[in-house]
């Protein structure tokens, strides 16, 4: 049986396409973006590129048949353009689920973000799956990966011969991971706001991998929070992967970032407000829970600092999943 | 907080301390963190330098603590002072003299998670924010919670309204008859008179982002001290526990008069404090 994988260049849909093969399934990776060179355990898997919104990703469906469906190919980064974060994840996503259906694949899995709930002081302890999605107000820029959850839940209940789950993992971390989350910690000095430590959530993008296969594998469709070990303070994030603190005052920190760095202005407010889901509801429905406790998915962020520092990611280094 | 705490780990933490935050049931985690961030080592050390402090300074009296029962329960108090010190002297009762020992957890207005630092201390010392979800959590894990139902109105209560209830939100009681929890009706005497305010600054408050901006009239004389809060003593007083029985999602009218028999309790436990106390001071 064949699986169908989007967001191929990255760190976690390679991370899954080494679950899946170890489960002895055949897998077809799919990026909008050039897919690196594939060794080891992966060399030989069958990978096309293909914007999701055009035609080019009908053929992928038109050549083979697939089981499964995997959609991890959402954009987050935030320097594409918001027109083409639109046309991929909006328009991207809508044609793929339409491809999915009409060639009769029977599951699909959608990887959403716990950023779109949205990190605020108005946030209770623990988020579940119902509770409102407050990213929005405050930064309309992350639009787009709000429509795309709210239309793959509702989907999952407008096709139920598709059997759809979206998961709302928290921070992804892992050494094959480059996202916005992962780089913040590689760097030397780590920042935090003054006067804040929120607790926070990581999961190695080998736990969330085996969720995947796990939600692949299951029956249940709606939408899952995926949250991996426990909660931490951010200070005791930084310690654990062995970084220095950087303490910016929190009254400038949305403005400099504004204006000066491409980091997602979204994001600051995880570093001040908690946004501690729950995945009970998850755990219940695949029988999953994660294998790492949080200071080995940490540590082994831990063990890619020096490589960070010593290498600028480029070159032979595989191209960066980048899931903000 | 490093520094903090590393500087008083050596100041030894006092034994009821130590006995009632142990004995709070938690979720605590191998990093030594609740879900909410409660931290039970900061706990200890945060409340024994409360205790060293404004023990002394406040004196409190405390009545009926045989009333508190074990298990889940709604401690619902008046609230006054313009800083929390009334809070913080129900808790340290509730460790110092509560049979047995108890860590509460008190639910906090919605401005204190965006202020730097004291979001932070609060955490810690096992607030959290003043949500329904919050509550439901806490209470389902048999704590004892702390709400004063007239939050910042009670909070910056002007002293020409002291003592004076102002109107308790309905939350506090549909979570008891959701969740069977008996309400304990609290009286604090002595906090409404410690930090004096004859005027709430509005604009400067939103400006500043704060719930309100006490003024007070002895700033001409004191400058920043006037908001120091004054030694006045304390008379922390616990009712009977009040048991309620109903639909939770009941009409707004009929919750009204559930609320209402509670800030009826409480009025009558502040009538006779103020009665009885020789003074403001003694």
């Amino acid at each position: 049986m064949t699986v169908l994988v989007t967001g191929f260049a990255g760190g976690l849909a390679r991370e899954v396409a080494r679950a899946l093969r170890r489960a002895g399934r055949e897998v077809v990776g799919v990026d909008y973006r050039p897919i690196p060179q594939l060794e080891g355990d992966l060399e030989g898997v069958e990978t096309h590129r293909a914007q999701y919104h055009k035609t080019a990703i009908d053929d992928v469906f038109r050549r083979r048949r697939y089981e499964a469906v995997l959609h991890l190919g959402r954009v987050g980064n935030l320097s594409e353009r918001m027109q083409k974060r639109f046309d991929l994840n909006v328009m991207g996503t809508r044609r793929l689920f339409a491809s999915a259906k009409s060639y009769g694949v029977r599951r699909l899995v959608v990887l959403s973000t716990f950023h779109v709930y949205g990190a605020s002081p108005a946030n209770h302890t623990p988020i579940s799956e119902e509770d409102p999605l407050r990213a929005g107000p405050d930064f309309p820029e992350i639009a787009d990966a709000i429509q795309l959850d709210a239309m793959a839940t509702q989907w999952a209940f407008q096709h139920p011969e598709v059997g759809l789950a979206v998961l709302r993992p928290t921070n992804v971390v892992g050494a094959a991971i480059d996202n916005t989350m992962s780089r913040l910690l590689r760097r030397e000095r780590v920042p935090k706001l003054l006067g804040f430590n929120p607790m926070t959530q990581f999961i190695h993008a080998r736990d969330l991998a085996e969720a995947i296969v796990a939600a692949m594998n299951g029956t249940e469709r709606g939408v899952f929070n995926v949250a991996g070990a426990t909660a931490i303070p951010w200070d005791t994030a930084i310690d654990i992967v062995g970084a220095r603190r950087l303490p910016v005052p929190g009254s400038i920190a949305m403005a400099a970032v504004r204006a000066f760095s491409t980091f997602p202005a979204y994001l600051v407010n995880f570093l001040k407000y908690p946004c501690v889901i729950t995945d009970g509801a998850f755990r219940k429905a695949f029988g999953w829970r994660p294998a790492l406790d949080m200071r080995a998915t940490l540590e082994d962020v831990r063990r890619t600092r020096r490589v960070e520092e010593g290498s600028s990611a480029s070159g032979s280094e595989s191209a960066p999943q980048r899931t903000s | 907080m490093g520094i903090f705490e590393q500087a008083l780990r050596r100041a030894s933490v006092s034994p009821e301390v130590e006995e009632a935050v142990d004995a709070a049931p938690n979720r605590v985690n191998e990093f030594g963190y609740d879900p909410w961030g409660f931290s039970p080592s900061f706990a200890k050390i945060g409340y024994t330098i409360a205790k060293r402090t404004l023990l002394p300074w406040f004196r409190p009296e405390v009545h009926g603590i045989e009333h508190v029962p074990s298990g889940r329960v709604l401690l619902i108090a008046n609230h006054s002072g313009q800083l929390p010190f009334d809070g913080v002297v129900i808790a340290l009762v509730m460790m110092l003299h509560g049979k047995p020992p108890r860590a509460i957890r008190a639910m906090v207005e919605r401005a204190f998670p965006s202020m730097p630092f004291v979001n932070e201390v609060m955490m810690r010392g096992g607030a959290v924010l003043g949500d329904p979800v919050n509550c439901r959590n806490l209470l389902e894990d048999d704590q004892a919670i702390l709400v004063f139902p007239e939050g910042a109105r009670g909070g910056g209560k002007l002293w020409k309204n002291r003592y004076q209830l102002q109107a308790f939100g309905r939350g506090f009681m549909r979570l008891a008859l959701q969740t069977k929890t008996p309400i304990v009706p609290v009286s604090v005497v002595g906090g409404e008179e410690s930090i004096i305010s004859v005027y709430n600054a509005k604009r400067l408050a939103k400006l500043l982002g704060m719930p309100y901006v006490p003024i007070s009239p002895l700033l001409p004389v004191l400058g920043p001290l006037a908001l120091a809060p004054m030694p006045v003593k304390f008379h922390v007083r616990f009712g009977a526990p009040l048991h309620f029985e109903g639909p939770p999602d009941d009409e707004d009218t009929r919750i009204d008069d559930k609320v209402e028999r509670v800030k009826d309790a409480i009025r009558a436990q502040i009538a006779t404090d103020r009665a009885t106390r020789k003074g403001i001071f003694r």
